[in-house]
Order: structure tokens, then C-alpha cells, then sequence
């Protein structure tokens, strides 16, 4: 394998396409660590991991911390919730004080977009992304590629269909920017209050018609929707938002024989995704969990040992 | 005090001569060819001069906020800026919206003495955008003009009762364009990069339809108005068609928005030093900004200096504060843009900084040199280049979108009421 380089995963914008060949192809050999009865490998250890989370999260925060487990880093987590900021210590300054703990690599979830770029300028640790407000979540991304490489044995010139709330969705940005570099065909459908501004010039098609743009594709990814959107009119009521853009046992039938349902998760079951389709689809969308933790110990791996010959 | 400028290249908005200039106390005693005297000697050979700067848009942050900037250093600013007046605007803590603050800030920046400061006083009472302030009384303190900058009078009644009873004071209202429901929790300009990084936009109409708003109840009225720092090319066709139709509407730009655009956030990594509002714009709002400048749509260059403390603008792109600062790269910044760039002649830069400002807010004795007028002027060396530095800056705040970048047109002394306020890189 070649040489990586860089320090940090900031998004997938700043990404090659062998970059995330290199990525998926560790992450493959990562994955089955996680069956063995020893689930630990000395990779990362004496190194220090610290998952700074400036926005709540759950899952993720579970799956970078195993994954750093697993390969022997020891990990600290930094909760912080808004109301703490609030109270004086700054995003900046809670950067440099874990910074004196001399990390190797900090883990951020943080609710501004961008701001990794701001905060790297304050540390030595090599930054992972976890999601920077509506910008990316380049991990997920990669999960999700590395799920699609794995079922459809290729990335290759794929026809993409992401459904929802593009709008607020970082998942859709690191999706698009990581699906082009294959040559996808990307098709964002959406309420139009969700698709964001001038959002033809990132090179894909927007359609509201999900039942058409179903039909052609190999791989659908649908988007989480938040409750609290209903209160900003983006669209009037979930029924509404269910007729258009969920995807029923009728819409269910009109895709391709092997295109392939993905979810972020959590669903929201009946809101984006049927229940009654919970037994097809839920599956793979679990499994998208475990090749996120391969993933992410593959980018932890990556960014921990940079410089060092693989 | 009493000095004669020689070999002067004087820049007024209608004439450039060549003369000698004598100061007497305040003002220009005498421009003529050739005046011989024992006064103190300024060689001006090969320099140019142009009235002193009249900013009609500056935050000095005082009360309230003294860590971002002072009278005395925003004066410092203003002088090595080549600016001489400058109007600041009342969105402080508290609010000036009172003959008593009016009053303060006039007398302070009178001892310091380095700069003519005029207060803006608040259209509404803290600027809330529900009841008049005392707009006789804030005439009779020094006011020449009222405005709720930061935000719209959102109730277009209010904004009516502003204006029609502003006439009556002879204060001009400045109006901040901006429909906050459109604008709200917006760090930047709504466009491809800020779709393509997911940064809370704000769409161009909200200033545009404002605009329209305010210029539509002048006109209505047939009141003067002037609309602050003009950013998207919409807004510009309003007011050029009301002046077309004769309407007293006049306007201002910032050196930012002919100078900067999105693209520029995105390859600085999304500083916090390019997060200005109204956001900067795109390359065909640039073109018409300069089209409008050249026709005479926009009447004036003011800074919007808006100085922000370190910390405070330490932060991530979305939740760091707007606004930076601009005293003292106003002249430098505009002469490269537009004389350099072949938008404007030297004239109608001196026209823009100076004649225009003065004229708008009825300031006598100001914006023009010649005899009889107050000894207002800078000499500038238009050859010279430099570029503004976190050292190299006076005010208390460092925060601006030129830093490190190349400026030509540097003001070398800065001359106030016939007294030296800056010299090269010195001040009193």
C-alpha cells in the first residue's frame, strides 16, 4: 500500500480518490478484528485519543471510542454541551487546554462548519472530523462507500439517490463529494425548501419526483429528518413530507433488483423509511454501523501512524 | 499655528493644481502659486493632496465595549487613515440615544483633539424600532443625522414617522437595509459556498428589499435619505432609478465590497476576518458596485470600521461577530481598487471620501480645499505601497480581511483644524 500523507481527515472534499482507496482498503482488513475473540490490536498503542465533542452525539462518540479501543489508543471523551460554552471558556480555549495533554489525535464534533479549519491552527494532534455542522461528517461517508464497495463489489459510475433534507445534511455533502470522485451520478430529491441555493453547480441533478428517480438508481441514501424542521415551516406536516419523499413498500418496488437502502441513522421509521420494509431494510443499515467502527479504525489508524511507512 | 504646504498637487473633487497652501490657525488662509513666508515648510513636492477623509459610517464602540476600541484609539486609526471626520454610529451599550451621550462624545473626542467625531444618535430608543428619539434636542447636541444601523426600523409606519419628522430637524436619516427574517442566524452571502459547506446563508434581497422599502417612503415623502453600506447589485438599481426620478436619496459603499468576495472566505479557510454584514458578495456585485461608484449611483466610500476584540473574533466562521475594521486602510484600499483599477479619476475619489460625505450631511467648510475652508487635508504619496500587519495596525483591534495583502497609496501626514494629527508613521 502507498504511503499516506495526510495529517488530518478535515472532509472528503480534501480528499483523493486513492486516498480513499487506501482508506477503504485498510478498513477492510480492520473489519475483522471486530469478530475475532480478542478484538485488540497493538496498532495505535501509548498513542492518545481524545473525542471532543462540541455536539451531542451518542453513536458516533461509541464508535470512535471502540474504535480507538481496538487498537490499544487510550481515549478520553470531552463532552461539552452549548449552555457550558456559554459560560466563558471559549471553543478555541478548550482546544488548547486538552491540547496541553499532548494527543496524538482529536476527534471533533462540533455544530459550526468549518471550524476545523480555525481550530487546527491550535494543535499538534492530527484532527478527525465527526461532523462539522452542515459541512460534512467525512467518516459516514466512508462508511458508506466502503458498504456500497463491499455489497456491489464496486464505486464505480454508480447512480446515487440521496432523499430528504439535504439542506442540513452533512452526511449528503461528504456522500456527494466522496460518490463523485467514483464518477457517480448524483440525484439530490427533496422538499425544495431543503435543497440548498445554486446547489446545481456541486454537479448534480435535483429532482422532486422520488418515484421516478428511484427507478434508476443502485444506491439510495436516505436522510435523517429532525423534528424540530416541522417548526421552520420547511415543510407543512409529516404526512405530507411522507407522500413525497419516505420510502414506502410501493416506492420500495420500484427500485432497482439490487440497488441498495442506506441510513444514517437513527430512523425515524414511517417518517423516512416505512416500517412495514423494517425486516429488508434494517439489515444493511446495521451493518453500515459495524463498517463504521472498521472505518473509523481505519482513519484512526491512518492519521495515528502518518509519516510511518505502512 | 501657521505653515505653508509647497508644490502641492491638490485633488479636489472637480480640479487637480498645482499650488502652495498657507494654514492660519484652523483654516486655508491662502492657495496661490508660490507663497513665500517663514512659516514652517511642508515640501509636498511630487505628493498629493486631498481634502481630509469624511467617514460616514465608523463603530468606535464607546460606551460599552472600550476593548475593541476607545475615542482615543479610533482616533489614532482615523488620523493615520487620512480620515479628519467621522460620524460613529449609535449601536453601543448603552445606546446614544440621548442628548447627554451625544454631548459626552463630542467633548471627549475634543480633548483628544485628534479627530472630529460626530455622533449618530439612534432613530428609535435602543434602537428597538418603537418610539422617536428626541431628534430636536439631538440636533441642538450636534447630531447632523440618526440611524438604528445593525438593524431596520422594522415597522414601516415608524420608519414613515422617522423620516417625515427628521425633515422637520433637518437630521439625516441613514438606513441599515437588512429584512432580518431573511437574515437571520446567516454568517455569509447565500450562494454556491455557502451551500457547498452548509455556512447559514443570507440571501441578497434582504438587503434589496428593504431598500426598496425605505427608498419608496423617502420618496413618498419627498424626505431625504441615505442608505449605508450598498452590498448587492440589486439595490443599486433602486436607487439609481429614484435618483433618476429626482428623489433625495444618496449612498455609500465599503472598500470590502469592491474588493472581497465568497470565493475570498473560502480560500482564507473561512476566517473570521472576511464575516462582514451585509456579507460580501459575489464578482458581478463587485462589476456594478464599481459601475455604480463610476456613475455616480453610490455618492460615497465609508468604512463600516467595526473593531472587535481578539478573542471575540477568535472563533469559528458562524458564530464569530461581523464587522472589521477599516480607518486606516479606507484610502489605500480604494485608490488601488478604483484609481488603479481605472474606475474612478482622483477627482471623484476625492469626491467619494471627501466632497460627497460633506455635502450629504450638510457639514460646511469641509470636503473641499480652498481658501476660507477648515485646514482639513492629507498629503498622500500615491506611489508608495504597504501592507496592513497585526504591527503596523493602530487601532486597538487588528481585525480586517487586508491584512497581508498589498496596498498602494500611503497617507503621510494627516492635518485636522490646521494642527498635525499624523505624520509618516508617527502621531502626536
Amino acid at each position: 500500500m502507498e504511503k499516506w500523507s495526510k495529517k488530518h481527515l478535515l472532509g472528503i472534499k480534501d480528499l483523493s480518490r486513492r486516498e480513499i482507496d487506501i482508506i477503504l482498503e485498510l478498513s477492510a482488513s480492520f473489519k475483522e478484528i471486530s469478530k475475532r475473540e480478542v478484538k485488540k490490536v497493538p496498532a495505535l498503542r501509548g498513542k492518545t485519543i481524545v473525542n471532543i465533542f462540541f455536539e451531542n452525539s451518542t453513536r458516533t462518540r461509541m464508535s470512535f471510542e471502540l474504535a480507538a479501543k481496538r487498537l490499544s489508543a487510550d481515549v478520553v471523551n470531552f463532552q461539552s454541551s452549548a449552555s457550558s460554552l456559554n459560560k466563558g471558556e471559549t471553543i478555541v480555549d478548550t482546544i488548547k487546554t486538552l491540547e496541553a495533554y499532548h494527543p496524538d489525535i482529536m476527534v471533533i464534533r462540533i455544530s459550526s462548519p468549518a471550524a476545523l479549519y480555525l481550530l487546527q491552527k491550535y494543535t499538534k494532534a492530527s484532527i478527525v472530523n465527526c461532523g462539522d455542522g452542515k459541512n460534512e461528517h467525512p467518516t459516514q461517508a466512508l462508511l458508506d462507500m466502503f458498504t456500497v464497495k463491499e455489497k456491489l463489489g464496486t464505486l464505480e459510475n454508480l447512480n446515487v439517490l440521496i432523499v430528504g433534507d439535504v439542506l442540513h445534511s452533512r452526511v449528503a455533502r461528504s456522500n456527494i463529494f466522496g460518490f463523485q470522485k467514483y464518477g457517480a451520478k448524483i440525484t439530490v430529491c427533496g422538499p425544495t425548501t431543503m435543497i440548498p441555493y445554486d446547489f446545481e453547480n456541486m454537479g448534480v441533478d435535483i429532482t422532486y419526483d422520488f418515484d421516478t428517480a428511484i427507478k434508476k438508481a443502485d444506491v439510495i441514501i436516505m436522510l435523517r429528518i429532525q423534528n424540530e424542521r416541522l417548526k421552520s415551516s420547511f415543510f407543512p406536516t409529516i404526512r405530507e413530507y411522507v407522500d413525497k419523499f419516505s420510502l414506502t413498500e410501493e416506492r420500495y418496488k420500484l427500485r432497482k433488483k439490487n440497488a441498495l437502502i442506506l441510513h444514517p441513522g437513527p430512523v425515524n421509521w414511517d417518517v423516512e423509511i416505512s416500517s412495514a420494509l423494517k425486516e429488508k431494510v434494517h439489515p444493511l443499515i446495521l451493518e453500515q454501523a459495524e463498517n463504521g467502527l472498521a472505518v473509523r479504525m481505519g482513519v484512526l489508524y491512518l492519521v495515528g501512524t502518518e509519516k510511518r511507512s505502512l | 499655528m501657521k505653515f505653508i504646504i509647497k508644490n502641492a498637487n491638490i485633488v479636489n473633487f472637480d480640479s487637480i493644481t498645482k499650488a502652495d497652501i498657507l494654514i492660519e490657525n484652523t483654516k486655508i488662509k491662502r492657495i496661490a502659486q508660490k507663497i513665500e513666508g517663514k512659516e514652517k515648510t511642508i515640501n509636498a513636492d511630487g505628493k498629493f493632496i486631498f481634502p481630509g477623509i469624511i467617514d460616514l459610517h465608523a463603530h468606535l464602540r464607546i460606551p460599552g465595549d472600550g476593548q475593541a476600541e476607545d475615542l482615543l484609539s479610533g482616533s489614532k486609526a482615523a488620523a493615520k487613515g487620512g480620515i479628519t471626520t467621522l460620524f460613529c454610529m449609535p449601536n453601543t451599550t448603552p445606546s446614544v440615544d440621548n442628548e447627554g451621550l451625544v454631548k459626552w462624545i463630542i467633548e471627549e473626542s475634543e480633548k483628544i483633539n485628534i479627530a472630529k467625531i460626530i455622533p449618530i444618535a439612534a432613530i428609535t430608543k435602543d434602537r428597538e424600532g418603537k418610539t422617536l428619539t428626541e431628534y430636536n434636542a439631538l440636533k441642538n447636541a450636534g447630531c447632523l443625522a440618526v440611524s438604528d444601523d445593525g438593524c431596520s426600523v422594522a415597522d414601516s409606519l415608524i420608519f414613515r414617522r422617522a423620516l417625515e419628522y427628521a425633515k422637520m430637524t433637518g437630521l439625516l436619516v441613514i438606513s441599515h437595509c437588512e429584512d432580518p427574517s431573511l437574515s437571520a442566524g446567516g454568517a455569509m452571502r447565500e450562494g454556491f459556498i455557502s451551500s457547498k459547506y452548509g455556512i447559514s446563508a443570507i440571501a441578497s434581497i434582504s438587503e434589496s428589499i428593504i431598500v426598496y422599502r425605505d427608498v419608496a417612503i423617502a420618496q413618498y415623502l419627498d424626505v431625504p435619505i441615505h442608505i449605508a453600506h450598498i452590498s448587492t447589485k440589486n439595490s443599486l438599481e433602486i436607487i439609481r432609478k429614484a435618483k433618476k426620478e429626482g428623489a433625495s436619496v444618496t449612498a455609500e459603499t465599503c472598500p470590502h465590497y469592491f474588493s472581497f468576495t465568497t470565493e475570498d472566505i473560502e480560500k482564507h479557510k473561512f476566517d473570521s476576518n472576511f464575516k462582514v454584514n451585509p456579507p460580501l458578495g459575489d464578482m458581478e456585485d463587485i462589476k456594478e458596485i464599481k459601475k455604480a461608484l463610476k456613475d455616480g449611483t453610490i455618492d460615497c466610500i465609508a468604512t463600516d470600521h467595526a473593531p472587535h476584540s481578539y478573542a471575540s473574533k477568535e472563533q469559528p466562521f458562524e458564530t464569530a461577530p461581523f464587522g472589521f475594521i477599516g480607518f486606516e486602510t479606507l484610502f489605500s484600499s480604494s485608490y488601488t481598487a478604483l484609481v488603479k483599477g481605472n474606475i474612478l479619476t482622483l477627482e471623484q475619489l476625492s469626491e467619494k471620501l471627501s466632497y460627497n460625505p460633506a455635502k450629504i450631511t450638510g457639514l460646511k467648510g469641509y470636503g473641499e480645499i480652498k481658501e476660507g475652508n477648515f485646514a482639513d487635508l492629507i498629503i498622500v504619496d500615491l506611489e508608495k505601497k504597504w501592507s496592513p500587519s497585526q504591527e503596523n495596525i493602530v487601532s486597538k483591534s487588528k481585525n480586517t480581511p487586508f491584512l497581508g495583502k498589498e496596498l498602494q497609496g500611503v497617507v503621510e501626514y494627516t492635518i485636522n483644524n490646521g494642527n498635525i494629527v499624523f505624520e509618516n508613521e508617527d502621531i502626536r
